[in-house]
């Protein structure tokens, strides 16, 4: 079969007749046209075998035609998995089969089809286990066969990305009561947003028969879509896929490399039913497809589904539907209604005169064929599931089956909603649905056509009255609904192979022998035989699944209930879940000045540091020059990350005093204080420096990774204290750089004149303002690396400016920039401790001989009374500094410290410092462990234990004489 | 001489990515005029970037706040989340109960508000500057794809109907806090985008992204002039 | 995703605020004893019910009280933190407060 052998117009409503595209199956070339899905396309060249199934690798062909199986998994070059009836056919395209060995007729796996009866259900859980250790031996062997498809490991990234769409009404599924309710909404002045998983409008008006002139579909449609294409308030997402119902109606849509995110207001689901195949022996073989799928094929592709046809039907549809194969040309060699007779009497009449037998009570007992359908054995219906002996063999080449519909529920559970089966008309009902979401359609068990529209304006009736668009509801009569379910269309076989679930080659005695082993729940029958986990999620298994287990555990299948429907409806791709990926990086004032200075960028949280200038594979050497720069001469580091806050107002010394350890009411102006901060818990959160700049004014710094939590915790605090005061994270308005070293005062002072740089002048903790270089700047003597040094803050537009001019100032003192690495090493030698590097979740004060910064006077501070009950109690660790000889083996930080046999301690910073000539470090250890000049075991790489020397800090200029200069 | 950003003190943070731009006084420092190619002034129209974050910003927050501005002849939106154009084309955006953010006008090149910012001064009252210049970059969007732009990276509604001029909206884009408020040029629709200006090179980029399939680019402030 | 009514910002996705907590009034840390004191720093009820909560906006680095339902997850109403804490908390030493 050929472009030019589909069947005439207006027929193929997807198809351009004129634009032939030439692709490739299995090596083959082949031919289809614009507008094809790979399955039609490959239908209408006659070949039905597009894939092996997942555990007896048997032949499988296109079941539903709407991407709601997974029969027509296919591999593309650069994808697996790809549903070959949703994919659209591509010129050039080449496609290939999965999971098969060999070729795709002639799988090699196909004989573990022979073996299925020592594959029973659970059989990996029962069988690789056991004896202890066999699983090992077997699972390489089982992943070889396991996994469908094959990766391109070398294939391109796509560009894919997510964009919010807000609208005040999203209906999903463009069938008659989606466009019905669109329609009516948008009318009404609502903003309607028509999302519709397949590439065209319309739904079963476009391919399904709905009276026996099969007119009305094909008219309605066009008079509907004539209205909802041109209405200025509809907005239309064709070949876009609802995935998920979130809370607020929050839709995930995917449509092509995008996913919509859709906030609506209101939501009509209008997602239809799905045709649900019959349960009997080899229903899964190619030539066997659901009704609709016929149907699908003859009307939007032009392809004619088969030669010789019998339908197989459990309501009414079926008989419209041998119409729609007679006219397409296909003999129609009989109908099997498993019922006794059509509601709709002028239906068989309609056939007869056709010359179409009709089989009453009947059913197909068994698909005979070997990779392709040859003929059914049609047997009565003795009883439930049961037949006669009698059997009328009928040859054919298609058999088209449906037991009824299943809505498609799974928006409306995630949404909260709760299905209710009813007995009596064996079908569904949905109930418990969240406000603002409405149900419209078959989905609700509405499919009279009359009624499904008339669904649909009542459901947008019900929506623009929550939008205020609609002052009243209305709710019109409704037709009576005939039976479209046939209550029990399973026919076990002695020889089995009766497929509940297709995805996962489960057959009827597979779900029996769950319940046979105990599991009445059909949420552990699913987890113990994997019905409904393959990748249609049990659109087709699920009914038949939870029928089946109902009457094996003697119970109804209200009380049995269906497994849980979760997100997301199909299969997506990560690429649509990361979108195109947002990471924030933030860069200071000078981030370019360190770039052209070679430096070794590292991450600080979002911010991006310079860690020390020069090549990574340099990175000792250029620490330790930078050092002893700092040490002997002049360095400057890029500190703008530090957070900064301004507390300002009358009770600006008052919170501080609630927030930090320390006591502020005291601190004269134009000084700075040590600021340590504990939680409730008592535990060391936070350090900075508090510079008062005036009475009502404090400048407070915070540690980089913390300021911003610092911050908010600052402001709830205040929110329940109700203090005068205003708290400002200025973290990222201030540029700000630590010029430090013997020489940084000559430095400063070439560009600073209005501030008395001298020792009294400016003693070290004092705080200053002044202009240098011409900015405004916050100057603070600090000593976090044991120099002479100058913090100098200015408005952060500045910055650069500011780095410039002391660059320039310094040359003629040789002045080097460092980095955070060499920062860590220059205040490691000062043993000053770095919050969260050398603290952890349970650190108190004590614990780090913190005890100072403790004003115990004061009648509160958050974490006042968890620090004393700590220090009530006996230490429990304590952070020492330890040190070893230069060649030693150098611990890690995280390293362990022992105590005999037992774990002490760890290592929480260690440096090799060649100012000191050895190897330094913190560790915690046991308070036994503590005094200085004993030995302190500590594990290193690859276990050894080395014994360093616990050492009094600091390590460096203990008098402290070198930063008060 | 053609100007440069370096003969600047004052630098706007994204200041390297125009390098190749006409750049123009403004205030104490400089903006692109014009990248030189194109026609920028339909691509603002349609869909355009302009850093404007060497025009001068400055917030008040405070129990005085309110009568401080009110006394310096600005008026005041009567809620939070509104701003209100003055009459000098400068604007003012209500950020909470006692917060203002004063924009400055592209007017007198900032002038008037830059003043406020040197002419505060931190006494008894209840009224304290917040450095806004320099905490924040200042980003406009223009153009009547600016809604359509922001969906991608914001979860807020930036639709005209859900959005009207003179909307202010603190929230998150591209995962950063950002300002965002609803203030045309003229006829120009416009966004005027406040984020952390340690942010801004990121937030610069991931804009330009989203513009793309719109066909958005930078442009100078010629183009909506 | 669900949506906060946020007091100054109006609804918006409840991926631009911060948990911040049941509300918990903190026993007078002063005279209270340890075991107080501990319940008030490490327990949490859990229960099902109505509860008061911190939240805060993030882009606003607002703070407000929300309280909502932990068995439906619906949030009955959110405010300003005024409402409860209608005036200045001080501390006062524990020997003053003895005497008083």
């Amino acid at each position: 079969m050929s472009a030019q052998d589909r069947l005439p117009a207006p027929l193929g409503l997807l198809i351009d007749r004129n634009a032939p595209l030439t692709f490739q199956f299995d090596g083959k070339p082949l031919q289809g046209l614009a507008g094809d899905s790979i399955a039609s396309a490959l239908l209408a060249n006659g070949r039905w075998l597009l894939s092996r199934s997942f555990k007896y690798h048997r032949p499988r062909g296109p079941l539903s035609m709407a991407g709601q199986d997974a029969n027509t998994l296919v591999q593309l070059p650069d994808e697996p998995n790809v549903l070959a009836d949703m994919q659209p056919l591509a010129a050039g395209q080449t496609v290939t089969g999965q999971n098969y060995a060999g070729s795709l007729d002639k799988d090699r796996d196909a004989v573990l089809g022979h073996f299925s009866t020592f594959m029973p259900v659970g059989f990996y859980y029962r069988s690789f286990f056991k004896p202890k250790g066999m699983w090992k031996i077997w699972e390489p062997l089982i992943r070889k066969k396991a996994g469908l498809g094959v990766l391109d490991l070398n294939f391109q990234p796509q560009y894919h990305d997510k964009a919010f769409l807000f609208t005040d009404l999203a209906v999903i599924g463009a069938g008659p009561a989606g466009l019905s309710a669109a329609l009516a909404a948008a009318n009404a002045g609502a903003k309607v947003l028509l999302i519709e998983q397949q590439p065209y409008l319309g739904g079963a008006l476009a391919w399904a028969r709905f009276d026996i002139e099969g007119q009305r579909g094909g008219q309605l449609r066009e008079e509907l879509l004539a209205a909802v294409e041109s209405h200025a308030n509809i907005r239309i997402l064709k070949d876009a896929t609802c995935n998920a119902w979130f809370t607020d109606h929050y839709l995930p849509v995917i449509q092509g490399n995008r996913l919509y995110k859709v906030r609506a207001r209101q939501c009509i689901v209008a997602a239809g039913a799905f045709d649900q195949p019959v349960v009997f022996r080899n229903n899964d073989l190619p030539g066997v497809m659901l009704t609709s799928a016929a149907q699908r094929l003859i009307k939007l592709y032009a392809v004619k589904p088969g030669q010789r046809a019998v339908l197989l039907t459990g309501n009414d549809d079926g008989y419209l539907a041998a119409l729609d194969l007679h006219e397409a040309g296909v003999e129609v060699a009989a109908l099997v209604d498993m019922r006794s007779q059509p509601i709709e009497g002028r239906l068989v009449t309609a056939l007869q005169t056709r010359g179409i037998t009709c089989h009453s009570a009947s059913t197909v007992y068994e698909a005979l064929g070997e990779r392709h359908l040859q003929a059914v054995d049609i047997r009565r219906i003795s009883a439930e599931g049961e037949v006669a002996p009698h059997s009328t063999r009928i040859d054919c080449d298609l058999l088209c089956m449906s037991a009824g519909y299943m809505p498609v529920y799974q928006l409306l559970c995630q949404a909260g909603g709760k299905l209710a089966y009813d007995d009596a008309s064996a079908a569904f009902t949905l109930s418990g649905l969240p406000a603002g979401l409405q149900v419209a359609g078959s989905v609700s068990g509405r499919h009279q056509l009359d009624n499904v529209l008339r669904d649909g304006s009542d459901a947008a009736s019900r929506a623009l009255l929550a939008l205020g668009l609609a002052s009243s509801s209305e709710a019109g009569d409704y037709l009576a609904e005939a039976p479209v379910n046939f209550p029990w269309p399973i026919f076990a076989h002695p020889k089995g192979k009766e497929f509940v679930d297709f995805d996962e080659d489960l057959q009827v005695r597979d779900i029996l022998n769950a319940t046979r082993h105990g599991y009445r729940d059909v949420q552990l029958v699913k987890r113990f035989s994997t019905v409904g986990m393959g990748p249609s999620q049990g659109r087709h298994s699920a009914l038949p699944t939870a029928r089946l287990v109902a009457k094996a555990t003697g119970r109804s299948v209200s009380e049995t209930g269906v497994t849980t429907a979760r997100p997301p409806f199909v299969a997506e791709k990560l690429a649509h879940i990361a979108g195109r990926g947002f990471d924030p990086y933030r860069q200071t004032a000078m981030h370019q000045r360190h770039l052209e200075l070679g430096a070794k960028m590292m991450p600080a949280g979002a911010w991006q540091r310079p860690a020390y200038y020069g090549k990574p594979e340099k990175r000792d050497a250029c620490m330790q020059a930078e050092t002893r720069h700092v040490r002997e001469k002049v360095g400057m580091i890029d500190v703008s990350t530090l957070g900064g806050l301004d507390v300002r107002g009358p009770d600006a010394a008052e919170l501080l005093n609630r927030l930090y350890t320390f006591a502020f009411s005291k601190q004269p102006v134009g000084r700075s204080r040590y600021a340590l901060m504990t939680n409730e818990h008592g535990v060391v959160i936070d350090d900075g420096v508090c510079a008062r700049f005036a009475d009502r004014h404090f400048y407070v710094t915070a540690t980089t990774s913390g300021v911003d939590r610092i911050y908010q915790q600052m402001l709830k605090w205040n929110a329940q204290w109700r203090l005068d005061v205003d708290i400002t994270n200025i973290t990222a308005a201030l540029a700000a750089v630590n010029l430090a070293g013997p020489d940084s005062r000559q430095v400063l002072a070439t560009l600073c004149s209005d501030v008395d740089l001298s020792a009294e002048g400016f003693p070290y903790l004092g705080v200053r303002q002044g202009k240098v270089a011409g900015i405004p700047a916050r100057l603070l003597r600090v000593g976090f690396v044991g120099e002479l040094g100058y913090e100098i803050h200015v408005p952060a537009r500045y910055g650069e400016a500011l780095w410039d001019a002391l660059m320039e100032a310094g040359k003629a003192f040789d002045i080097r920039p460092f980095g955070v690495e060499t920062q860590r090493l220059l205040r490691l030698e000062k043993g000053h401790v770095i919050i969260s590097q050398d603290t952890d979740g349970m650190t108190s004060p004590a614990e780090i001989d913190m005890n100072w910064a403790i004003a115990r006077s004061k009648p509160f501070f958050i974490g006042k009374r968890s620090v004393e009950i700590l220090e009530a109690q006996p230490l429990l660790r304590k952070l020492v500094g330890f040190s070893l000889p230069s060649g030693s083996a150098q611990p890690l930080e995280g390293h362990l410290v022992l105590k005999g046999p037992d774990i002490s301690g760890n290592v929480t910073s260690c440096e090799y410092s060649q100012t000191l000539g050895q190897i330094i470090g913190l560790a915690y250890c046991a308070p036994d462990q503590a005094t200085p000049g004993q030995s302190l075991p500590i594990r290193v790489e690859g276990g050894a234990v080395v014994q360093a020397t616990v050492v009094k800090l600091p390590f460096y200029d203990p008098d402290n004489q070198r930063q008060e200069l | 001489m053609s100007l440069h950003a370096e003969h600047f003190s004052e630098r706007s943070p994204l200041y390297r990515l125009h390098q190749d731009a006409q750049l123009n006084a403004l205030g104490d420092s400089c903006i692109v005029s014009n990248y030189g190619a194109g026609d920028e002034r339909a691509r603002a129209a349609h869909c355009g970037l302009l850093d404007l974050s060497n025009l001068a910003r400055v917030g008040f927050r405070g129990a005085a706040s309110a009568a401080y501005l009110e006394a310096r002849g600005y008026q005041l939106p009567a809620v939070p989340n509104q701003a209100l154009s003055q009459a000098d084309g400068s604007q003012v955006l209500r950020m909470s109960q006692a917060e203002y953010l004063l924009l400055g006008s592209l007017q007198d090149t900032g002038a008037r508000v830059r003043q406020e910012e040197l002419a505060w001064q931190f006494d008894d009252t209840p009224n304290y500057l917040l450095p806004r210049q320099d905490s924040h970059a200042w980003l406009l969007l223009s153009g009547t794809c600016q809604a359509e732009v922001m969906a991608k990276l914001c979860g807020v509604d930036l639709r005209a109907e859900a959005f009207p001029v003179g909307s202010v909206a603190q929230t998150s884009a591209a995962r950063i806090n950002v300002i965002i408020a609803n203030l045309p040029l003229g006829e120009l629709p416009c966004l005027h985008i406040l984020c952390d200006r340690a942010s801004a090179d990121y937030f610069w980029g991931a804009l330009l992204d989203a513009m793309q399939e719109f066909g958005g680019q930078p442009v100078g402030l010629d183009a909506l002039r | 995703m669900k949506i906060m009514p946020c007091p100054l910002n109006g609804p918006r996705n409840i991926s631009e605020f911060t948990y911040g907590g049941e509300l918990n009034a903190m026993p007078d840390s002063a005279t209270c004893t340890d075991a107080e004191w501990a319940d008030y720093v490490f327990n949490c009820e859990n229960r099902v019910g109505v509860v008061t909560e911190w939240w805060m906006h993030n882009a606003s680095s607002y703070w407000f009280l929300a309280e909502r339902h932990t068995g439906s997850d619906e949030i009955l109403r959110t405010f300003d933190p005024k409402e409860v804490f209608t005036q200045r908390v001080d501390f006062h030493a524990p020997a003053q407060e003895v005497r008083s």
